[in-house]
């Protein structure tokens, strides 16, 4: 309450039980809120959704995080790495040009997230903290490595993000605990990445099927790769057979396609009002292969516009 | 009505335009009244069951809720069109998830939504069909046990889960077949769709004594009125429907839909009572689906490619309870067969009912999956004879004097010219690229001649007054009648008022269904203002001493032609008329004839005898595909029509656009899916998937815009809903040209894509 | 319990009392009465509620009131100036951008957005910026129009 009592705009106490809302400033007061059971709010464009669904309620107590400048930005770390905030917008994570450049995978993620009126306020915080098997952001931060700290009154603890999720909409971390930031270490020189899903339409899609790749080229040779399957199992995951599959080879299309079997293989598809089984994982295979195919592309320094989604329609 | 081509007005803008870019438009789920409670309705939620009991003790005794009632509470009065199976509320069985069990009216929303969940009730399930030909197969279990006890329209044919059995027989078409060169089969099956207009249903009702006024997002006023009427037992002039802004209908706020189930509330509740219907609940109610439709054809066709014989069966999804389905699948039947000159056909069309969602009128009810079917055929028979797929339509389209599948004798049509400016325009015969194709698809559709009147009047001032019955949609009809009227009267469009979509001001009108409002309205309105015009001649000429012939009315006054100076202005025509005869014109103009036919050999006919001034139009469609994912990009779409005379450019081809992206929808997207146990798998927008404006390509609209007789003011036809029904048998064809394949299953989703070309099928 | 708030929505200040749990678009619907802003789904796929909140577009369905606390919300009813029309309005009307309605309160804010944006964004920019809005009457085309002309209206 104290923070929203503040300025201009009065605001009543809680006199008795009931629904609550708070909208501090601070990381401790929003963790204060969060001990005492109140659940996060950041742009709330899963968690009112929801709601509206009829998925699940609003929470009876809210604890808004909008408000919270060092929940905010994108900043370089001196090791060359990157520190987001848990309420960057993907609006934010789109335009910024050293995600663009150096985390480009991102960028094709958080610039298909919705409309322009979600990606305005839909947070990466809650992309992850929702923690959906067709979240956009989870494959690229998977493979870049990215850590996320989390915090509660317990204190601080950093989590590598493949540990983070447990299940569908589920995540290890407890019910008190805040995500207050991501980092994504430092990418080798000679590193392209490419985050893509298949899309029906051009615009307002939710991952049916995507992929992502991160590779680092060294003279010509994959020399480190990684690779994430979306939508395809009950958690975004790495495919360890996928990046074996590409060590050591040019990058060139036959190793893409042994990425995209081996992604292929690892998918646990389902077969629903979306798409029938055997179509998804087939289409991991093919889009797999072309991330892997762009992410070369982009190491090697060429131009593969972002969003990848829109421009890979019809790439062989 | 004359016929005329004079120079058109500049473009209008819409009377009502200004409120909607400001928000100050009110739509019926804007409003608000004194007292006023919030309803919602308790559905079935089960697909098909046994109702052993109710109880609404729980719901009651919720505080906040002021009213709850079931079948129990209103007449016991069964309705519908031509079958009368439905009842306001379920009595003893439900037959779809989405039908209406009861209904509770409370100081909020939430508290109407908690009492909905608290009302109980007791099922015994029943084997649930949500297949077509499971329905039809023999032995099926009936979905309306007691259907022989129903009252139907005595020219309906029916037996048991077939809610309609129809033929088309011209000819001998066996023979027919027997002797051509080839006969080329095919069998394609379209999944139902939904109208989905963007504004969903509201209707708020208030009683005031033993009148109830309603408001309601109806395409219908007069429709709906005359259903509370029969349900609810009032006569007609004690029920007032009023239609504030309507947010689109395509056809789902035809007919009269849950008006007289919110009056029996607020009556109940003796509030008003508002319902707003949330987007799931749009996508099960009744009559918003466009049906799903199985249709088997089989042609004989001669090498020259000159098609002989037709025979062609089609299956329609009437769903639980029927509205228009039967005459839906007539429609259907005939358009099996697509605008072309075939001497001998044969056709059947059976309606079947399921235990799924009501099917009804969507834009161009029944046309544009048949069509879909059709010219995905005709391309097949193209490709058996090798020939190319637009002389092949050129060969065969309906000219003057040729016979549609009802006997009826084309006059004045324009077919092949649409068809030649379509092939122009998308550059038909270019080399494409490996992963491009043009598809192009022709179709035809009726207009729908009916009585209908309107008023004109100038108002003391010398302002013009236009009172109608006629229903907004969107469509435009604000914009046409003033300009019809403002011809005639020598007035600036802009500067008429309108009255309309509001029983008790205007004359009755069939609503905004069948592309009517125009062709019929205006022929009303144009009448009155003629009217009127005599009126003002009169006065003018005792004014200016001058013969009534030698007047002419322009720029808001009566002058002598040829003699600009003398002139009188019609606002002071207007004021000499006070205290004597008030200047008000009627008119109704005359119903175009409907043409003759002969559908001697015929059974089971409810209408759509023949065609009045049927327009006719072609797409073509150029896409490119992803053949690894089966993605389809839509590049470009050419839409030539034979809509007759354009009167309003503007509006008509916002109506081509409109319509041309609603059939992209459902060539691509658009389809619902119904599990097993009758439950509605994507009643949302996230899976339900209409296009977005990224994925609209460049879209060429051309008409040939050429008045015709028997047709509609100035020689117009209906513009609104013949754009919809070529779209997708254009995708389907554009498809199977990049790829080779050919998807026989609507909408072609990538996966069916995918498929199909895995299948290596062509 | 409730909460007092002041609401700052087209330059004026409301005050409220509403549940943390409210949507923007219902305390603007039902409390301040202004319907301008529609609502046409569930999932937040429609943007017929659209409002700009601190001039970005926000679908107003799904964000929560409270949060738009100190903060300058611009609906429909907040486009045009002492009963001018903005050149975005008059060129959906003179486009034929607007047929039923129901979709245009979303369009006109998104592409408000968009011009303040860039004031002479391509095609694809328009098309891409406004696909969170859907309208089912038009087929897009002649708002597509709408907004280029708007664009000579203002960019000259
Ligand atoms: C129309 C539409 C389209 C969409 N399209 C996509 C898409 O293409 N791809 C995609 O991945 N997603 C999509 N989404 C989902 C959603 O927009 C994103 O997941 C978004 O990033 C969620 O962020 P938010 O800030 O709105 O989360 P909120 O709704 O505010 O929160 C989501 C959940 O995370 C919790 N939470 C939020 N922040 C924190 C935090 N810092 N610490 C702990 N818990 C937290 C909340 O309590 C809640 O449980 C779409 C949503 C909509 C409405
Ligand atoms: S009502 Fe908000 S997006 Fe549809
Ligand atoms: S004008 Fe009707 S939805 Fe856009």
């Amino acid at each position: 309450m104290s923070a929203l009592a503040s300025g201009s705009t009065a605001m009543g106490q809680a006199t008795a039980a009931g629904p609550s809302y708070t909208a501090p400033t601070t990381v401790d007061d929003v963790i204060a809120a969060m001990a005492t059971g109140s659940r996060v709010v950041a742009g709330g464009t899963d968690l009112v959704v929801g709601s509206r669904q009829g998925r699940w309620p609003v929470p009876e107590h809210l604890v808004a995080i909008h408000r919270v400048n060092s929940l905010r930005g994108i900043r370089p770390v001196v090791d060359g790495g990157l520190w987001l905030g848990a309420t960057a917008t993907h609006g934010e994570i789109a335009e910024d040009a050293t995600i663009r450049e150096r985390y480009t995978a991102l960028a094709d993620a958080s610039s298909i997230v919705g409309s322009r009126a979600t990606r305005n306020v839909g947070t990466l915080g809650g992309n992850i903290a929702n923690a959906s098997p067709a979240a956009e952001t989870s494959g690229p931060l998977m493979c870049f490595g990215a850590t996320c700290m989390l915090e509660s009154r317990n204190g601080r603890r950093e989590l590598p993000l493949d540990e983070l999720f447990s299940g569908p909409g589920r995540t290890v971390a407890a019910m008190d605990e805040l995500l207050v930031s991501v980092s994504l270490p430092a990418q080798p020189a000679g590193t392209g990445s490419c985050y893509a899903r298949l899309e029906y339409r051009r615009q307002m899609e939710i991952a049916v099927v995507g992929a992502t790749a991160v590779v680092t080229l060294d003279g010509g040779q994959i020399t480190a790769a990684r690779v994430a399957i979306t939508s395809l199992a009950p958690t975004v995951r790495r495919v360890p057979e996928a990046e074996a599959a590409l060590i050591g080879s040019t990058g060139d299309r036959a190793a893409a396609e042994r990425a995209g079997e081996a992604a292929a293989a690892a998918s646990l598809p389902i077969d629903d009002v979306r798409a029938a089984a055997d179509y998804r994982r087939a289409m991991a295979a093919v889009i797999t292969r072309r991330v892997v195919q762009a992410a070369v592309d982009r190491a090697r320094g060429e131009t593969v516009s972002i969003p990848a989604s829109a421009s890979l329609h019809g790439a062989l | 009505m004359t016929m005329t081509t004079e120079p058109r007005t500049a473009p209008v803008v819409r009377l009502d335009g200004r409120e909607k870019v400001t928000g100050v438009g009110r739509y019926a789920a804007d409003m608000t009244l004194t007292g006023l409670l919030h309803g919602r309705f308790r559905f079935a939620d089960i697909g098909h069951a046994r109702i052993k009991r109710i109880d609404t003790t729980r719901a009651k005794a919720l505080p906040g809720v002021v009213a709850v009632i079931t079948e129990a509470d209103v007449p016991d009065v069964q309705y519908g069109l031509f079958i009368k199976d439905r009842r306001l509320f379920a009595k003893g069985v439900v037959r779809w998830e989405g039908e209406v069990v009861a209904a509770v009216a409370a100081l909020t929303p939430e508290i109407a939504k908690r009492a909905v969940e608290l009302i109980e009730i007791d099922y015994e399930p029943l084997p649930v069909i949500t297949d077509i030909e499971a329905a039809l197969a023999p032995g099926a279990p009936l979905i309306h046990e007691n259907w022989e006890s129903y009252w139907q329209d005595e020219k309906l044919v029916r037996s048991g889960n077939e809610a309609s059995r129809s033929t088309i027989v011209k000819g001998d078409t066996a023979a027919a077949l027997a002797s051509a060169d080839l006969v080329v089969k095919g069998r394609y099956v379209a999944a139902g769709s939904q109208a989905a207009p963007i504004e969903p249903r509201a209707i708020l009702a208030e009683w005031r004594s033993d009148r109830v006024q309603i408001w309601s997002s109806t395409q219908v006023p007069f429709a709906a009125r005359s259903l509370v009427s029969e349900t609810l037992g009032l006569p007609e002039n004690k029920i007032r429907v009023t239609v504030p802004h309507l947010g689109g209908g395509f056809g789902a706020k035809c007919e009269g839909h849950f008006e007289p189930q919110v009056a029996a509330l607020a009556r109940a509740a003796r509030r008003p009572v508002k319902v707003v219907f949330s987007r799931r609940d749009e996508f099960l109610a009744p009559d918003h689906r466009r049906e799903g439709m199985i249709v088997e054809v089989e042609s004989g066709v001669m090498r020259d490619g000159t098609i002989v014989a037709r025979r062609a069966q089609v299956l329609t999804e009437n769903g639980a309870y029927s509205a228009d389905e039967p005459l839906i699948t007539i429609l259907a039947a005939i358009f099996s067969t697509g605008p072309y000159n075939v001497p001998n056909v044969d056709i059947t069309g059976r309606c079947a009912y399921t235990n799924t969602q009501p099917s009804g009128s969507v834009r161009a009810p029944g046309a544009p999956q048949a069509a879909w079917a059709l010219e995905q055929h005709m391309d097949e028979i193209a490709k058996a004879l090798d020939m190319d797929p637009v002389d092949l339509r050129r060969k065969n389209l309906l000219r003057n004097g040729d016979l549609s599948p009802t006997s009826q004798v084309m006059s004045e049509i324009r077919a092949v010219e649409t068809l030649d400016k379509a092939a122009e325009l998308i550059g038909w015969g270019q080399p494409l690229p490996d992963d491009e194709g043009i598809g192009i698809a022709c179709a035809w559709w009726p207009s729908f001649p009916m009585a209908t009147s309107a008023f004109v009047k100038i108002n003391v001032d010398g302002s013009p007054t236009i009172i109608t019955g006629a229903q907004e949609c969107g469509t435009g009809a604000v914009m046409t009648l003033p300009i019809l009227a403002g011809e005639i009267l020598g007035i600036d469009p802009s500067e008429f008022s309108l009255v309309y979509q509001d029983t008790e001001s205007g004359p009755w009108d069939g609503g905004a269904g069948g592309s009517q409002t125009l062709f019929n309205n205006g022929r009303a309105v144009a009448d009155a203002a003629m009217d009127v015009r005599r009126q003002l001649l009169k006065l003018a000429a005792d004014e200016l001493e001058a013969a009534e012939d030698d007047i002419e009315l322009a720029d808001g006054r009566a002058r002598v032609k040829g003699s600009p100076d003398r002139f009188v202005t019609i606002a002071a025509l207007a004021d000499k008329t006070q205290g004597t005869q008030l200047l008000v014109g009627k008119g109704s103009g005359e119903v175009p004839p409907t043409p003759a036919s002969d559908t001697s050999a015929c059974t089971g006919r409810l209408g759509a005898e023949s065609f009045a001034a049927p327009t006719f139009g072609t797409h073509a469609v150029r896409v490119k595909v992803d053949r690894d994912t089966g993605v389809v990009r839509v590049l470009k779409v050419v839409a030539a029509h034979d809509s007759g005379y354009i009167v309003n450019k503007v509006g008509a081809a916002g109506q081509v656009t409109g319509g041309v992206v609603m059939g992209l929808g459902q060539a691509l997207t658009e389809g619902t899916q119904i599990s097993g146990e009758g439950r509605v798998r994507n009643a949302h927008l996230l899976d339900y998937k209409l296009q977005t404006m990224a994925d609209v390509p460049d879209i060429s609209v051309w008409f040939t815009d050429t008045a015709v007789s028997d047709a509609g003011p100035k020689g117009s036809k209906g513009v609104g809903e013949p754009p919809c029904i070529p779209t997708p048998g254009a995708v389907a064809n554009a498809i199977a040209a990049a790829t080779g394949a050919r998807v026989r299953e609507l909408p072609a989703t990538p996966g069916r894509i995918w498929s199909a070309l895995r299948e290596g099928q062509a | 319990m409730k909460y007092s708030a002041t609401l700052r929505v087209n330059g004026f200040s409301y005050p409220v009392t509403i549940e943390p749990q409210r949507t923007l678009l219902s305390v603007l619907r039902d409390d301040l009465e202004l319907t301008g802003s529609k609502e046409g789904c569930d999932d937040s796929e429609c943007g017929a509620c659209m409002v700009l909140l601190d001039g970005e577009p926000v679908n107003s369905c799904s964000y929560l009131a409270l949060q738009t606390l100190g903060r300058e919300i611009t609906t429909v009813e907040g486009l045009s100036t002492n009963g001018d029309l903005s050149p975005l309005q008059k060129a959906f009307l003179e486009a034929g951008g607007v047929q039923c309605g129901f979709c245009t309160p979303g369009m006109l804010i998104s592409a408000t957005a968009l011009l303040a944006r860039n004031p002479r964004p391509d095609d694809e920019e328009i098309k891409a910026s406004l696909s969170g809005n859907l309208c089912r009457c038009t087929g897009y085309t002649p708002i597509l129009a709408a907004v280029r002309s708007a664009v000579e209206m203002t960019a000259g």
